[in-house]
């Protein structure tokens, strides 16, 4: 038995908005701790971790781990359904192979049911170890969202390296090529405009503009985006979702084309 | 073509295999193709309309060079490594198969010469002539020798090799070679027969046009084993058995009684032995069959030779109730020691050629007469554009830096909430007919990831009793 009640439900919809072009289907994994994903893209360049844990949810139960495969973009039909005020409520039975979605409006005069079927995906399940990142920087998520489209007009690939100096991205292009560098800011009335960069060591790395393009999809989520950078591995975009949870973004660097062969991947 | 049925029988019984997958997901990937193959579809399609294909000045044809060319730079941009494989000598075997085939189209040569005459009396009967004329399409040596020449002018690794299920049936380690050089991430053909080659996928539809927005169909061969809980050389014994290019499949015997036999006798050589005792006990009609057949092996010129523990045969095709010999493998000694001289050679062309551009215009424009052609201008307005800005795509491709993937960095862990765990009894007592419902649904609705429908395992696994039934029970339990 499984019951998560949401009263913002506008967050549940921006999640799934926020991964549902980078993802087609996904297990979501419920505990007593709270309601997970994770998932790659198809190319299995791009990871999205999502926790909301259960203390936001104001109601929480579930009374066993379990498992539901489900297709995002159906989810995210039928999450499109419910008011952006609406309180969400995700239900499923022991045994059921369907969950079901109920909408409640604010004024408890409208009560909405969508059931949905659940599928089994048999999906691989990456082990993430904690690292130190050797940089970290927080900025403004839509700032970050704007210079992601900007240098997508230019070229496909971005170069970001953080450097004393600040954070710099830059791309190249048929056209031209683009620099943005963005500096250390904490002087601004609102905490969340601040820029914050820490580095330990200088680095940088280049990325596919596409994929950090559907990242920012999760920029309503958030007004801040945290970026980590470590030269051996996938850069990590997060945003945090409001005292419940985050949802994180793993993407594979590009590396220079290495004409010896690299190892057979079976 | 292929083996008989085998997609299906994968599907029921080792569904977690396939997978679809999208074309742009196969970046950086070597990919070894099946050249022949596309060749033949070239010469069918490209540049058609009736009797007319694409020519060069001297009259000779164009269109798998054309083919080539475009599918091969669509390749390179999407930052796909093909090397071609080419087809060696056919084993003695095949060519019983190559004979029919060579009949097929003397047959459709016949229709096409009488439609054309008919066509002049009449009109409306182009699409006959359509339909005659690609039935007499032939790929030659020349052919072969034509777009081999454009594939290194382009620097795209060429292998020529027999890649066929009989040979590795003989000699496997020889054979496996794709994954020996472990140059290649997967096998991209229309026959499935490609499966038992050796690397460690297969993959179909990768060569659709992407117009028809067919996912790539992707099968994991050490998935497949795992799931039918196979050994690679009973596998291929599997294959052989549902039928292949050589020998019709046996009568009563298709892939599900194939999977039960070899599961129960561990190989071909095996279900000659004891299959005697099995008709006698079990009285299965297959079995009967099979039985028959070694019976009246007077007449079934058949062998084993237990020594090499190799050579075997099972050619026999079955004509209303007689089986008639249709041939037998001889010794493939002969075509295997070609092999390993070219496969020495392929090492060599793996390791990198040089495209040259200048050689390549000359080929294409001077020689094939892609730049103007007056005959086939319709077509060759669009190769003239092509043609530079293609070259140019080429080097690009080749200088991209490569996107790496998350598994290089994060390893996989044993998914610890695991699936669900509910158990009811009535998801056993699920029936199939409820589960094919969803999973139709699934096909239109999500046309991705091949989402599968759990109770739609049930179906087969029921009839079989599986050993390896505890994954998918669970599975089951899960939809139910």
């Amino acid at each position: 038995m499984l019951e998560l009640r949401l009263v913002q439900g506008s967050l549940l919809k921006k999640v799934l908005e926020a991964i549902k072009d980078l993802v087609n289907d996904a297990n979501f994994d419920c505990s007593a701790t709270g309601f997970s994903l994770q998932a790659m893209d198809s190319s299995h360049v791009a990871l999205v971790a999502l926790l909301l844990r259960s203390e936001g949810f104001e109601h929480y139960r579930c009374d066993r781990n379990l498992s539901m495969g489900m297709n995002l973009g159906n989810m995210s039909k039928m999450l499109r359904c419910a008011g952006n005020d609406d309180i969400i409520t995700i239900k499923a039975d022991d045994g059921s192979d369907t969950v079901t979605f109920m909408f409640e409006s604010p004024t408890q005069d409208k009560i909405a049911d969508f059931e949905m079927k659940l599928m089994d995906i048999d999906s691989e399940h990456l082990g993430i170890p904690e690292a130190e990142y050797h940089a970290i920087v927080r900025m403004p998520s839509a700032e970050f969202a704007r210079i992601c489209k900007d240098l997508s007009s230019i070229g496909d690939t971005v170069v970001i390296s953080v450097t004393k100096e600040g954070v710099k991205f830059s791309t190249r292009g048929d056209i031209g090529t683009a620099n943005i560098v963005l500096r250390q800011n904490t002087t601004v009335d609102k905490p969340e405009d601040s820029t914050i960069i820490e580095m330990n060591e200088p680095v940088s790395l280049t990325f596919a503009l596409r994929y950090m393009n559907s990242f920012t999809r999760a920029t309503p989520l958030s007004n801040t985006v945290t970026i980590s950078l470590s030269s051996e591995l996938p850069v990590v975009v997060e945003y945090k979702i409001a005292e419940m949870g985050y949802i994180r973004f793993y993407l594979a660097p590009k590396i220079e084309e290495d004409e010896e062969e690299t190892k057979p991947q079976i | 073509m292929g083996i008989k049925g085998l997609t299906k029988l994968l599907a029921d019984n080792a569904p977690k295999a396939m997978k679809e997958q999208k074309f742009e997901s196969y970046f950086g990937r070597k990919i070894a193709i099946d050249a022949s193959m596309s060749i033949y579809q070239f010469l069918i399609v490209v540049g058609r309309t009736g009797t007319e294909t694409l020519t060069n000045e001297a009259g000779e044809v164009t269109s798998h060079l054309q083919g080539m060319f475009t599918r091969t730079i669509r390749l390179l941009e999407s930052g796909m490594k093909p090397v071609y494989v080419f087809d060696g000598k056919p084993p003695d075997l095949k060519k019983q198969e190559l004979a029919k085939r060579y009949s097929k189209r003397a047959d459709a040569t016949e229709d096409l010469a009488e439609a054309v005459e008919v066509h002049e009396y009449s009109v409306g009967n182009k699409e006959d002539i359509e339909k005659f004329s690609k039935r007499t399409v032939k790929v030659t040596k020349q052919h072969n020798e034509d777009c081999k020449r454009l594939l290194r002018l382009m620097g795209v690794p060429v292998i020529e090799v027999s890649l066929d299920m009989l040979l590795l049936k003989q000699r496997p380690n020889v054979l496996h070679f794709v994954n020996q050089t472990r140059h290649v991430y997967a096998v991209a053909s229309e026959d499935m027969d490609s499966l038992t080659f050796g690397a460690p996928r297969f993959l179909r539809h990768l060569m659709d046009p992407s117009s028809r927005k067919i996912p790539v169909m992707e099968f994991e061969v050490a998935k497949i084993l795992e799931e039918l809980n196979l050994t690679m050389d009973q596998f291929i014994d599997l294959c052989i058995l549902s039928g292949c290019d050589y020998c019709d499949s046996i009568r009563g015997i298709g892939g599900l009684t194939a999977l039960k036999l070899i599961r129960q006798h561990g190989s071909i050589e095996n279900i000659l032995e004891n299959i005697n005792k099995d008709r006698f006990s079990e009285g299965e009609r297959c079995c009967c069959v099979v039985g028959e057949l070694i019976l009246s092996h007077s007449c079934l010129d058949y062998h084993i030779d237990y020594e090499t523990g190799s050579l075997w045969c099972f050619a026999s095709q079955v004509t209303n109730t007689k089986y008639q010999k249709i041939g037998h493998i001889k010794r493939l000694d002969g075509c295997l020691r070609n092999q390993k001289s070219s496969l020495t050679k392929s090492n060599l062309i793996l390791s990198g050629l040089l495209q040259d551009e200048e050689g390549l215009i000359t080929f294409l424009v001077n020689e094939n007469g892609f730049n103007s052609d007056r005959v086939t201008k319709v077509c060759l307005l669009s190769v003239m554009a092509k043609i530079s800005p293609g070259i140019e795509k080429v080097k690009a491709a080749k200088n991209k830096s490569a996107q790496g993937r998350l598994e290089s960095f994060f390893k996989p862990v044993s998914n610890t909430s695991g699936p669900v765990k509910r158990k009811e009894p009535k998801c056993v007592l699920q029936s199939p007919k409820q589960a094919f419902k969803p999973r139709m649904f699934s096909l239109q609705a999500c046309n991705s990831s091949m989402p599968n429908f759990t109770g739609s395992l049930r179906l087969p696994s029921l009839a079989l009793g599986l050993k390896h039934s505890p994954p998918l029970s669970r599975g089951v339990c899960f939809s139910a």
